[in-house]
């Protein structure tokens, strides 16, 4: 299969499995598609049929949420294995992760859990990434997570860890937008600390959602990260900042709850697209 | 490599036990308490989970209704976490869980209700095989001395569910086939769970058609199947069981013995 | 190990007779004659996919809250309620609150 550099303003959405047919039936306008790894692990049936059809027609990322690359644990091979014959299968033209722990003990929590960022966290992720990226034979692209403590054994920020863990490994970062900005809010921070400490050449994808919003003990905004609406205006923002300082990358609208009809995400897509367009002309006229 | 690591292992216990403290080492920007930020964690574990036996079982669900459903799954979730990350393959053990959780003794048929309903998502995710059809087994009818030793093996999706309860015509009445009103849960029923093509089907079964397919489905050759079946009921169709399996593709391969019957 | 034999011969008569009938069965006198014979409620039900597909995983989390694990009080309420007898001596549907954790 020869491979395509994707168009500057490639935009994307999570698949669903309840926009699967319309997607197949309409071709919607858009680039590429991202699916969870970990719902396409099943021995056969249906949905594996679907996916292939749809990969027949567009690009695919593989976006896995189940490999705890931040776990103390070593990886779960089979889980690799898994993967690996995931990607031979569809040869997506991206595949990420994130910087996180899901497993402990040989359970499986389900949901993303912080790591504190230190040097020896620094070469937990690193030699994990280094164990990924050997069995998929491709690089991945990592995610920032959205966090909601923060530890006393962190002595460095979250985007000089990034780029470490990047430049050490050659992993791509695959920057989410909504996760820097709860994890801003989250931590009293600014979430441009983040984006400006990323090296921009290794930033590969964007990935868009919305967040719910609640209050910690001290009464200050406490961001969830619920996938479960609309991106905030706030985030739209700091992406076209983000744009204008990186570049653009494709980009992802995610939503995992509260799902809308397709054409309401296409919609949002679209807008993604608006705002990549103007920010290639704009750092075409600078 | 480290493998242990105190901050995990104290994140990892506090998360399904809200009376236990808080990892060591947490901090906050503004002083707040970071319980109520360790919350959120815990809380994604238990809704997220939750909420994937929820779409698990849906017929589960319905018959106890939300509140008692969620109650229930947050007991399960507490003792069985899921031992890996694909969520299609959790839920296996709430069957037996529910067997033994007192509040659900008043409705004695529900763990095999919820059996059913695994076997559905397991039948949809199951490997595919490419079913026998009529054209592939009207061969073998040249060879009738071979049948009796041939063995069968089922299509990997299937499922063999036998009840002392109702629980095909009740998941049938959730599905809009009949009224939950009108069904005897006294009444021992079985079913076939296979997927048909892209389809999940539940097939209902005579006991001794049920009988017949666990003979087959645990390695016994098709004629000593088909005697254990008629010893079970006079009435056993052997020519309807067979014509369920071939028409519902439930047949993976046919494998005709070495030996000779006669 | 006469009257073994022979009954195998019988039987493998009767299976070839039982199998050459199955394979001329139309799909439609498969699903018509079981529903008949099992008296149960018609005809094999199709699949109702997006229920059988079952929980899938994301990344998301959630700002539903019911995390915590406190004192509860629940009896079964859902459409168990509409099964018959639910006074049987048997048990059956018999609903008493329960108290756990």
């Amino acid at each position: 299969m020869t491979t395509i550099a994707p168009p500057a303003a490639a935009v994307g959405i999570g698949l669903k499995t309840q926009h699967v047919q319309e997607v197949i039936d309409l071709e919607p306008t858009l680039d590429f598609f991202e699916v969870h790894a970990e719902n396409y692990m099943g021995g056969g049936g249906p949905m594996l049929r679907q996916l292939a059809r749809i990969r027949e027609r567009f690009p695919l990322s593989i976006h896995g949420v189940g490999l705890s690359i931040g776990g103390a644990a070593p990886l779960d091979q089979g889980h690799l294995d898994r993967l690996a014959t995931l990607l031979q299968r569809f040869e997506p033209r991206w595949f990420s992760e994130h910087l996180a722990w899901s497993s402990h003990g040989g359970a499986f929590y389900n949901d993303l859990m912080p790591l504190p960022y230190n040097a020896q966290t620094l070469v937990r992720v690193c030699d994990h990434i280094d164990q990924v990226q050997a069995a998929l034979r491709r690089p991945l692209l990592l995610e920032n997570p959205s966090t909601y403590v923060e530890f006393v054994a962190s002595t460095m920020d979250e985007g000089n860890f990034l780029a470490e863990v990047a430049q050490r490994t050659g992993c791509g970062l695959l920057l989410d937008l909504n996760n820097a900005y709860i994890s801003a809010v989250n931590h009293g921070r600014d979430p441009w600390d983040l984006i400006a400490a990323l090296p921009a050449a290794a930033v590969g994808e964007f990935h868009l959602a919305g967040f719910a919003e609640d209050c910690d003990g001290a009464g200050d905004r406490l961001l969830i990260d619920t996938h479960g609406a609309p991106v905030a205006v706030a985030v739209w923002d700091l992406y076209r900042r983000t744009l204008r300082h990186l570049g653009p990358r494709p980009t992802l609208i995610e939503r995992d709850q509260a799902i809308p009809p397709l054409a309401i995400l296409v919609a949002e897509a679209e807008c993604a697209r608006s705002a990549l367009v103007d920010a290639a002309a704009w750092l075409e006229a600078a | 490599m480290m493998t242990h690591d105190p901050v995990q292992a104290g994140f990892a216990d506090a998360l399904l036990a809200p009376e236990h403290p808080l990892p060591p080492g947490l901090v906050t920007w503004n002083g707040s308490d970071p319980s109520v930020r360790f919350d959120v964690y815990r809380n994604n574990v238990v809704v997220s989970l939750t909420a994937a036996l929820a779409d698990g079982f849906p017929v589960t669900r319905a018959l106890v209704g939300e509140p008692f459903f969620a109650a229930m799954a947050r007991c399960f979730v507490a003792e069985h976490l899921p031992n890996s990350p694909i969520l299609t393959d959790y839920g296996d053990a709430l069957p037996d869980f529910i067997a033994a959780f007192p509040p659900a003794h008043g409705l004695p048929y529900l763990p095999d209700l919820a059996r059913l309903e695994r076997a559905r998502v397991r039948a949809y995710h199951a490997a595919d095989a490419r079913a026998l059809t009529a054209e592939d087994l009207v061969p073998h009818l040249a060879d009738p001395p071979r049948l009796p030793a041939t063995r069968l093996v089922l299509h990997p999706s299937s499922t063999l569910l036998v009840s002392e309860h109702a629980i095909v015509s009740l998941w049938a009445a959730h599905q809009g086939q009949g009224r939950i009103e009108d069904v005897d849960l006294r009444r021992a029923e079985s079913a076939l769970v296979l997927r048909d093509g892209d389809e999940v089907q539940v097939l209902p079964l005579a006991p001794a058609i049920a009988r017949f397919l666990a003979a087959l489905a645990a390695g016994t050759p098709l004629g000593e199947a088909a005697e254990i079946a008629a010893a079970t009921a006079p009435d056993f169709d052997l020519v309807q069981a067979l014509a369920l399996l071939i028409h519902h593709g439930g047949i993976a391969a046919w494998k005709p013995s070495g030996e000779l019957a006669a | 190990m006469t009257q073994s034999r022979a009954i195998q011969t019988t039987t493998a008569a009767a299976l070839a007779l039982a199998l050459g009938t199955a394979l001329t069965l139309g799909n439609t006198a498969v699903a018509g004659e079981g529903a008949a014979k099992e008296k149960c409620f018609g005809i094999a039900l199709k699949g109702k996919n997006d229920c059988a597909a079952g929980p899938g995983t994301s990344c998301a989390g959630s700002s539903k809250v019911d995390y915590q694990g406190n004192a509860w009080k629940y009896v079964p309420a859902g459409t168990c309620e509409k099964t018959a007898s639910p006074t049987s001596p048997t048990g059956q549907g018999q609903l008493a609150a329960f108290k756990a954790m």
